[in-house]
């Protein structure tokens, strides 16, 4: 993203107080994440610390700073979705996306994108759609009742074009 | 002035000022962490909890943030209060197991262990001793308009440091951040002409010269930043002695003064 895409972005809020958190999520939806140049800039043209700036885009998890894959799947790790199984999902997904198993943070969250850049495997807490445990949500579709056997076809729907070297 | 009444003793003070304040001056012990006298209170740490008895809102608030108001009566070592303490000053344990200044309190409250789960982490750069009052950043952003320094992350994996976790491009090395830590967890170090942050990311900033004796004793950003504040007249007047120089010199002139002599400067 470049200087004048962003200037357009903080044009748009007249007003110094509230605009931070509109020009991020801006700039998250356009790019994909919110890229550090682009914090960079922001921080020196709204006269804020970048300090502050990182402060709220590691706060919000609707934030990242690390570009996210053309599809986003988010598997829910709600309490109702993890003892239907949503460990077992995200093992499957790991498995078929081909990224790196277990490569979980300290915190429990992952956020892992395929080499392709076409996935992205993040988890959540909760989309409020416990009756259909387990659940996924790849980009703004939901699917329910998901099982790992479930999980190719559903990746198909999102121009997956599989593993063929590898037999699972 | 007005008078407030604190575990039945009338002290007086000043409208509004924060009743924290006033029972400090008056000796009365009411233990906090984040508060700072020179940043508006900010009500964050909890363990200033008082009851009011009579006042414009009675029950449990924090006393940094309670302003003195005529008839204001309030009492600070409740049963109830003691209890809510004793709870925080546990759950401080947990957040910060390596602070003295926590484990002091515990032990004057008679804690000897948490129910919570211990944070200790080897490598943290806050010596498992932050409690995340946040003063460090307020007086880096606030007072010192640096802003070095955040929050970073949430809920139980919140920490502060500097963002992207690098080396700091506007820490101007001042230590007003280790200086306000109520449990002592930001470490920096001199060694020779260099000061390294080493909670904040290893940060590191040059330091000033004596122009007398050589030594090296203030970071050269703090010192451009402390000239920029003072009078155009005085900027002029670098600053460039070490304290003790500085001393010495006054010292000299104030000798040469009194036996008339001719100072040379």
């Amino acid at each position: 993203m470049d200087a004048a895409q962003l200037d357009t972005i903080v044009e748009r809020y007249p007003g110094a107080t509230g605009r931070v958190l509109g020009v991020l999520e801006q700039v998250q939806r356009r790019a994909g994440y919110l890229p550090r140049d682009a914090l960079e800039y922001l921080a020196r043209k709204l006269a804020m610390p970048l300090s502050e700036l990182y402060s709220i885009a590691t706060f919000y998890s609707f934030f990242t700073l690390e570009a996210l894959g053309e599809h986003v799947v988010t598997v829910c790790m709600g309490t109702a979705c993890h003892v239907n199984g949503a460990p077992r999902i995200v093992e499957r997904l790991e498995r078929l996306l081909d990224v790196g198993a277990g490569e979980t943070t300290g915190d429990g969250k992952f956020q892992l994108t395929t080499a392709d850049h076409a996935f992205s495997l993040t988890s959540a807490r909760c989309f409020g759609a416990c009756s259909m445990a387990p659940v996924l949500r790849i980009d703004n579709r939901i699917f329910g009742y998901v099982t790992p056997d479930k999980i190719p076809a559903i990746l198909r729907q999102f121009d997956w074009e599989g593993n063929h070297h590898r037999n699972y | 002035m007005i008078r407030v009444v604190i575990n039945g003793k009338a002290c007086t003070a000043e409208k509004g000022e924060s009743l924290l304040s006033v029972a400090r001056r008056k000796g009365i012990d009411i233990p906090a962490f984040c508060y700072e006298e020179t940043l508006a209170p900010y009500g964050a740490c909890r363990m200033c909890l008082v009851e009011v008895v009579k006042g414009a809102q009675e029950g449990i608030t924090t006393a940094c943030t309670l302003a003195a108001a005529e008839g204001l009566e309030v009492l600070t070592q409740t049963s109830e209060i003691v209890s809510l303490r004793r709870a925080l000053i546990e759950l401080y344990l947990a957040q910060a197991p390596r602070s003295e200044a926590i484990r002091a309190l515990a032990q004057r409250y008679g804690i000897q262990k948490t129910r919570f789960a211990r944070k200790v982490r080897p490598d943290d750069p806050l010596q498992n001793r932050c409690i995340l009052c946040g003063l460090c950043v307020r007086i880096c952003h606030d007072v010192m308009g640096a802003g070095a320094i955040n929050y970073i992350g949430r809920g139980h994996f919140t920490e502060i440091n500097t963002p992207f976790y690098e080396e700091s491009a506007v820490c101007m090395g001042c230590g007003a951040c280790a200086r306000v830590c109520p449990t002592q967890a930001i470490a920096f170090e001199d060694i020779v002409q260099t000061r390294t942050m080493k909670s904040w990311s290893g940060t590191r900033v040059p330091l000033h010269a004596c122009s007398k004796c050589g030594r090296h004793f203030a970071p050269a950003p703090f010192v451009n930043y402390a000239r920029q504040k003072l009078a155009p007249d005085l900027q002029q007047t670098p600053l460039r002695l070490c304290p003790d120089c500085r001393s010495r010199e006054i010292a000299r002139k104030a000798v040469l003064l009194s036996t008339g002599a001719a100072v040379a400067d």
